[in-house]
């Protein structure tokens, strides 16, 4: 089950009425859309066909200042065998062109038509020459190779073989963090179906996880009375939750109150909360490992830090990562040692050391065709500086191999925290009854007024029983 | 699994105090948090002790700022020996020890030489809080260095051995000498592999010591034994520790103190989480004598009667003194 949720930003020109026009998803093929919702407020919202696709039109006599709009909907894929019958145009008139470009078509469709068998081969070749290295091809593009100019490109030649050709923009349903904006396709019809091609690469066939927004020439919004507007879109896939399935069963008991859950909230905010309602888990483990079982961090809740940053990189690379940065931020300020420098502009320079260490470490992992490597980007920086810190007064203080404790401690304990935080089974738990949490609490204040033994201690005074 | 269960239950019926007691039932009830400072800036200490006329090493200056640090030489004049202190430094870190003038540097005493310009670095260190708990701004102390008595010459090796009593609510329950090692690096913590050897509170005899959680009777760099030796001036050492109580009103503070060859017993520092290390020095669980004491308190308290450090000293003494000499 998706949940896609389109963002509308825009700033409204103060006094003047606002009128917002958006394709939606026209929803007749692949997908059931279990819900749909418009959440605006103070705007009248109407939904109209325009041939194969839908618009949502918001309007407002008067707004003014920022502005934001959601468009959420809920879809699930389609089980079912059988296709819709489709129809489409097979044929239709060139567009006319003249001079050079007229010269370069032609240069170009000799060779294509040679290549070709049918539709479906014609318009593979086209794609492919239009992203050659073809001077004819670069005529034709005159130095813009964005993927609009090639499809007009495309669409071009096509229409001088007479060959139908259809815009198709899709949307990516895939679980990433963070928006992205409508993908483009073409489409042609050959008969009996609907072909698919990338325009980018030649690649046929749509794959599972598009999900068509709208089709033909239009942009995917119009705006009137507004300016700097901007669209961004956000989806995650989950199952069906229990606070639904309740909805769902119950449909008589007045249940407002299951409106107040945390699945209501906008879904790059959830995604957000997924993460930070995990951190009292984290800080869970820290405590029972610190007061009950005895072992050595550095600070308190540094682990749960670093064990966010796991969340990044995944477990194995991420202890690589944060050895040989810690490492080799400890060998630097052992150097720095010798400079007698004060302690904020010693900090600021292992810092700046710590940044061009990962922009070196992304850097060479993605020539070496890593792509984990750069995930790093976001591992906090801070957090690292202040590690290096602590470790290197540790291993001052208390000599070289209580460091070596503390920091295997401290990895210990982020891992930990990080394997428990990244169980998807507690993660959806504590998202949907976040109330769980005061059962931590209690667990917490309990831990609060723990007097007994630390396991660690039953060593350490061992040799009370010796004789 | 079951192991385990029986060294808990052989723990706990010695009356061991692990770290979630002590802080639970011992720190947080008895050691007011608004009194913290007065224990962890060491000038605090000082001063207050001054004032009560407690023995402590003579301060010789204070250094506050960066600018100050020119002052260095004005403040040590013309002594050949000193000691340079951070004020909230913890387990004695940042602490530098001259012993002696050499051509124009001083000499540590361990023997390094050091020039002005690694002094100037050290007290800017210190300014900036590298040294201090949670890296506050601090200040640098500028103080008498104490030339440990002859007595402990035999079972020290380099550094000052100083004497740690743990002291509920103004009665010591329990002591230790601590023994600087070659590993320690001439200090006095355990943590860092100094000894610590167990002291009678009646009569100020040693008894076995501990050195890194383990058991031991003879110092590893001296190889002499370390028990069986008399503290000189137990009773002063006793009184000093127990007034502290009133000194700083923290109700479970350890007292480290030193015996100066010619001042005699000075007050160094007090500690408001003193370690557990202690226990093992002393053979001896502190859980039972904390709840002695305890119950005296309650009896006090229902006769409505004060007692004066003297007092409390005897009372400790009685209960927990004349520990008899492990037969071995």
């Amino acid at each position: 089950m998706w949940n896609i949720d389109a963002k509308i930003e825009f700033q409204a020109s103060s006094g003047d009425p606002v009128k917002i026009k958006m394709y939606i998803p026209p929803l007749n093929k692949d997908y059931v859309s279990l819900n749909e919702s418009f959440i605006s407020n103070n705007y009248g919202v109407s939904i109209n066909r325009d041939g194969s696709n839908r618009r949502a039109t918001w309007s407002a006599r008067r707004a003014s200042g920022n502005q934001t709009l959601y468009y959420r909907l809920v879809l699930t894929k389609r089980f079912s065998d059988d296709k819709a019958p489709t129809k489409g145009p097979i044929f239709r008139d060139s567009i006319a062109v003249e001079g050079p470009e007229k010269i370069a078509a032609d240069a170009l469709l000799a060779p294509i038509r040679q290549h070709s068998a049918d539709v479906e081969t014609f318009i593979t070749e086209t794609i492919k020459r239009v992203n050659s290295n073809d001077d004819n091809a670069k005529t034709l593009l005159a130095g813009d190779s964005s993927t609009s100019k090639k499809a007009s490109i495309i669409e071009l030649l096509l229409s001088i073989a007479h060959v139908p050709m259809e815009r198709v923009h899709t949307v990516r349903l895939s679980n990433d963090a963070g928006s992205q904006s409508p993908e483009l396709w073409l489409r042609s019809y050959n008969g009996t179906e609907w072909l698919y091609f990338n325009p980018d690469n030649g690649q046929i066939g749509l794959p599972n996880d598009r999900l068509i927004w709208w089709t033909g020439d239009g942009e995917l919004f119009k705006a009137e009375g507004a300016k700097k507007t901007k669209v961004s879109f956000n989806m995650n896939n989950s199952e069906m939750n229990a606070i639904r399935l309740a909805k769902m069963t119950d449909d008589n008991t007045n249940a407002g109150f299951l409106e107040y859950s945390l699945y209501s909230l906008p879904l790059a905010t959830q995604q957000a909360f997924q993460i930070i309602l995990l951190i009292p888990i984290g800080v869970l483990v820290i405590l029972v490992l610190r007061n009950l079982i005895g072992v050595q961090t550095l600070g308190t809740f540094t682990p749960v830090l670093i064990s966010l940053a796991f969340r990044e990189t995944q477990l194995g690379f991420g202890i690589v990562l944060f050895t040989i940065i810690t490492t080799l931020g400890l060998s630097l300020r052992s150097y720095l040692e010798h400079l007698k420098l004060q302690m904020l502009p010693r900090l600021s320079v292992v810092l700046t050391f710590v940044v061009v260490l990962i922009a070196a470490i992304s850097l060479f992992s993605h020539k070496l065709g890593l792509e984990r490597g750069l995930s790093v980007a976001l591992f906090p920086m801070v957090i690292l500086t202040m590690t290096i810190e602590r470790m290197s007064i540790t291993w001052e203080e208390r000599g070289g191999s209580h460091a070596m404790k503390v920091a295997v401690g401290t990895l210990f304990a982020a891992s930990l925290a990080y394997l428990l935080m990244s169980v998807p089974e507690l993660a959806y738990f504590i998202f949907t009854f976040p109330a769980v949490l005061m059962i931590l609490v209690a667990f917490m204040l309990a831990m609060g007024r723990y007097r007994g033994y630390r396991l660690t201690e039953l060593f350490r005074f061992k040799a009370f029983l010796k004789d | 699994m079951i192991g385990l269960i029986k060294t808990w239950k052989e723990l706990h019926a010695k009356g061991i105090m692990g770290i979630n007691r002590r802080n639970a039932d011992y720190i947080l009830k008895y050691n007011k948090r608004n009194l913290y400072p007065i224990v962890d800036d060491k000038i605090i200490t000082k001063l207050r002790a001054i004032e009560a006329g407690i023995h402590v090493p003579e301060m010789y200056g204070i250094i506050e700022t960066e600018k100050q640090i020119e002052k260095f030489d004005e403040i040590i004049g013309d002594r050949n020996d000193f000691v340079i202190k951070p004020a909230q430094g913890a387990g004695g870190d940042g602490i530098m020890v001259i012993a002696d003038r050499f051509e124009g540097n001083f000499k540590t005493v361990s023997g390094k030489i050091v020039s002005h310009d690694d002094i100037a670095y050290l007290l800017s260190s210190i300014l900036t809080g590298l040294y201090s708990l949670g890296g506050h701004r601090d200040r640098a102390l500028i103080e008498y260095r104490v030339s440990p008595d002859q007595i402990f010459k035999s079972i020290s090796y380099e550094g000052v051995p100083d004497i740690r009593i743990i002291v509920l609510k103004g009665y010591p329950v329990m002591a230790m000498l601590r023994l600087p090692t070659r590993q320690s690096g001439g200090k006095a913590n355990l943590h860092q592999g100094a000894i610590g050897v167990g002291v009678d509170l009646a009569t100020g005899i040693t008894l076995k010591g501990t050195w890194l959680n383990k058991k031991i009777s003879k110092h590893p760099d001296t190889t002499n034994a370390v028990d069986g030796v008399q503290l000189p001036d137990w009773d002063g050492f006793m009184k000093l520790a127990a007034g502290c109580y009133e000194l700083c009103g923290l109700g479970y503070i350890g007292v480290d103190m030193v015996l100066d060859q010619d001042k005699g017993p000075l007050i160094l520092e007090l500690n408001a989480r003193p370690g557990l290390n202690i226990q093992i020095a002393n053979d001896c669980g502190l859980f039972h004598r904390c709840h002695a004491v305890e119950a005296r308190l309650e009896q006090l308290e229902k006769d409505d009667i004060l007692e004066t450090p003297e007092e409390r000293v005897k009372f400790a003494q009685s209960l927990f003194g004349h520990v008899p000499k492990s037969t071995d």
